[in-house]
């Protein structure tokens, strides 16, 4: 059950990191601002994910402290980004 | 009790997958702004939570920090997806086949509800 656990770890994080690869093409050929921010947030919830599952493979909760603070930084600069693309001011 | 437990963690990553890949297909595939959004908030509520159940369920360590991290996840994915949205509404993004618009109806027909 562990060997099928561990098969199941490493093809999710395979997938995740062809997902993240994909995102990358859609940000380079990205329509404006607001469709590459987008990409960008999703990349940041793929990278998370990875972390997520890299803790569960290395069986180490370092990474998810690591997953924590990208958590915390990455959704206040997509808030304070879309709000800087919308009223050309931060605050 | 052990099997159990990793049984029910493979079935949460396996999901948790699936949504990912839903959502990464939904971001490139879909026609319009509002309808890609729709899509990627996906990837963080569905994507990321599952992930964490199976840290939680099936763990080495304690489960705290998961918890946390579900709680903080659900708690600012939609307030990122409503910024980007309103963002692009106000930066006057067009809709791509919508039927009708609400938020022109006050006014001067101008792209800013405020």
């Amino acid at each position: 059950m562990t060997d099928l656990l561990n098969y199941v770890l490493y093809l999710a994080l395979l997938i995740h990191m062809g997902l993240a690869a994909v995102v990358l093409w859609r940000i380079a050929r990205g329509e404006n601002d607001i469709d590459r921010l987008i990409g960008a947030d999703l990349i940041s919830t793929l990278a998370l994910a990875m972390l997520v599952l890299l803790s569960l493979i290395e069986r180490r909760s370092t990474y998810i402290d690591v997953a924590l603070g990208l958590a915390a930084l990455t959704s206040v600069g997509t808030i304070a980004l879309a709000k800087y693309l919308a009223d050309e001011q931060m605050f | 009790m052990e099997t159990v437990f990793q049984l029910i963690a493979v079935l949460a990553i396996l999901a948790g997958t699936a949504f990912s890949v839903l959502g990464v297909l939904g971001y490139v595939r879909m026609p319009d702004i509002y309808t890609r959004l729709h899509a990627t908030a996906k990837v963080g509520v569905f994507g990321g939570v599952l992930l964490l159940i199976a840290t939680v369920v099936w763990t080495p360590f304690s489960a705290g920090k998961g918890l946390v991290l579900i709680f903080y996840l659900l708690l600012t994915g939609p307030v990122t997806s409503h910024a980007l949205g309103s963002a692009a509404y106000r930066i006057g993004v067009p809709l791509r086949g919508a039927i009708r618009d609400d938020l022109t109806e006050n006014g001067d027909g101008s792209n800013d509800p405020h």
